[in-house]
């Protein structure tokens, strides 16, 4: 069963090209991003994630909202254990997939049809595993002879629908996903989002971030509110962007 | 597994996994990087295959650049010193592509965990994955330019043989495999903290190249300056490869002095490795 657990986490990130002394007023709270402090070693410090504790069980579906800077980004980091908290503990059970940044890993020089081998194995899947979905990912891809060609050639919907095809064919128990649809068109972006759907349906928990208030009513259960860096809210969708809206009214 | 008792914030019995020791995660964080052999793997081939797209000789430009600079250099060299062709072009040859593998590595392991900031930033996979796809990219270059080794069985035969113990290459290179592996991962996080050790090194391995016996053999130093070789911990890896590559087997000294190198590198690495992992994401 999957399941997250986070006990009184804290994410900070040192500054180090950056003397302590250019900050003469004492470090404001800033209306974005996490509060910038000062550890004893006189260093800058920005603590982007300050003392979270939630659990999130099989089933949940939570939806991250907040401004640009709140931490949700850095959160979904965490989960995916990229970051490790610098104090408290986090615990995760069930393999992650995240879908946070598309475009990594997706080689320029190669071709569509090696971008799927090349990003598919960065993503831990085996060469049989990716055999075995290679016509499904060509086919939902919607690129067509496209396929055969350098990725530089491509325009930056092609590129997502690449990417998208490649990270969306692995099922995982526990599914992060940051805001990721820029620059798709109509067509795709409801294709994508059917595609979403039945991942989403069958992972076993979701976190995602996103700016659409409908996407997170939709499919949603559960959301948590952060603002720099600390959950103002953790409970009911439909509250949280209430509280979400008033805060930014 | 272990459990760390000195957890400032009190544990509850709802969490079955209890926190794994940083020593668990370290070595972890190898095993890991070693069943993921695959995505290293590919990386490494992927880089050399991408450096020489669309060029006719593909890869083999590193064999051809290769046989261009160190023919050259033994030819000049030979005559420079006055020493005969056939004791000095073979020696020189198998020298540079000795000192080329440990340098390229060196060069590379430092800057790891720099150059793939973007990647380390976006997917987690194990740190040591990174380094093992540097040490396997700087193997297969390796290969290519063993090569040049070809035409000097041919033309210079009597000092330079193809025999059995030219097969005792495959476990010195295993053994530079595992010193590339740990002291890389070592390098590579002293430069990710700490931004001046990318150029220091880099500036070093130019200075070692004159030190290290690659263009000179040290039997023509004076007894009492031999400290020079012997205390250079890159000379007996130098010559690990450049005795098989000439049908020699390296001295029993050699082969201890790097073995003990070895081991002091892994444990070195892995303590270190062990109290920083986590931070490293943090220095990029």
């Amino acid at each position: 069963m999957a399941r997250i657990e986070l006990h009184n986490v804290s994410v900070e990130f040192p500054i180090y090209n950056l003397s302590a002394r250019s900050f003469k007023k004492n470090f404001i709270r800033l209306a974005t991003g996490g509060s910038v402090v000062k550890n004893d070693a006189h260093q800058v410090m920005i603590k982007a994630l300050n003392h979270l504790t939630f659990s999130i069980q099989h089933g949940d579906r939570v939806g991250l909202i907040g401004h640009n800077g709140a931490g949700k980004s850095t959160l979904l980091k965490l989960l995916a254990g990229i970051y490790e908290p610098t104090a408290g503990h986090i615990s995760t059970e069930g393999k992650i997939n995240s879908l946070l940044n598309l475009m990594i890993g997706i080689e320029s020089e190669h071709t569509g049809y090696e971008n799927i081998y090349l990003r598919g194995t960065l993503l831990g899947l085996s060469r049989d595993e990716i055999h075995q979905q290679i016509d499904e990912i060509m086919a939902f891809t919607g690129l067509g002879d496209y396929l055969h060609m350098p990725t530089r050639t491509y325009s930056k919907g092609m590129l997502l629908r690449l990417a998208f095809a490649i990270s969306v064919n692995i099922k995982p128990e526990i599914l992060l996903i940051d805001e990721i649809f820029g620059a798709g068109d109509a067509s795709f972006i409801q294709q994508a989002q059917d595609k979403m759907v039945s991942l989403l349906k069958e992972s076993s928990i979701v976190v995602m971030a996103n700016h659409s208030d409908k996407l997170i009513e939709d499919f949603c259960n559960k959301a948590i509110l952060l603002e720099g860096g600390q959950i103002k809210y953790f409970g009911n969708t439909k509250d949280a962007l209430l509280q979400y809206h008033q805060q930014k009214g | 597994m272990q459990t760390e008792s000195i957890l400032e914030i009190p544990q509850e019995k709802s969490i079955s996994s209890p926190k794994k020791s940083n020593k668990t995660l370290a070595f972890y964080d190898f095993k890991d990087g070693l069943i993921k052999w695959r995505i290293w793997f590919l990386l490494a081939y992927q880089d050399i295959r991408l450096r020489y797209r669309r060029s006719i000789l593909g890869p083999f430009w590193l064999t051809l650049s290769m046989a261009i600079t160190v023919y050259s250099m033994g030819f000049l060299y030979g005559h420079l010193f006055h020493i005969e062709l056939k004791d000095y072009f073979p020696y020189l040859v198998a020298g540079m592509l000795a000192w080329s593998l440990i340098s390229m590595s060196l060069n590379d392991l430092t800057d790891t965990f720099i150059s793939y900031e973007s990647l380390l930033k976006e997917i987690k996979l194990p740190y040591t994955l990174h380094i093992q796809r540097i040490a396997v990219r700087n193997m297969l270059i390796f290969f290519h330019n063993m090569i040049v080794m070809l035409p000097i069985y041919v033309l210079f035969h009597e000092s330079a043989h193809l025999n059995v113990h030219t097969l005792f290459l495959l476990p010195c290179l295993f053994l530079i495999y595992i010193n590339a592996v740990f002291f890389g991962l070592l390098l590579a996080m002293i430069a990710a903290r700490y931004r001046d050790i990318s150029q220091l090194i880099k500036n070093l391995i130019q200075v070692v190249f004159f030190i290290t016996p690659v263009m000179w053999n040290p039997s023509v130093l004076p007894a009492n300056k031999l400290f020079f070789v012997w205390g250079n911990p890159i000379y007996p890896f130098v010559e690990m490869i450049r005795a098989p590559l000439l049908g020699n087997l390296p001295a029993f000294s050699i082969i201890a002095t790097s073995l003990g190198i070895t081991v002091l590198t892994i444990i070195f690495s892995f303590i270190i490795f062990t109290r920083y992992r986590s931070r490293i994401i943090y220095w990029l």
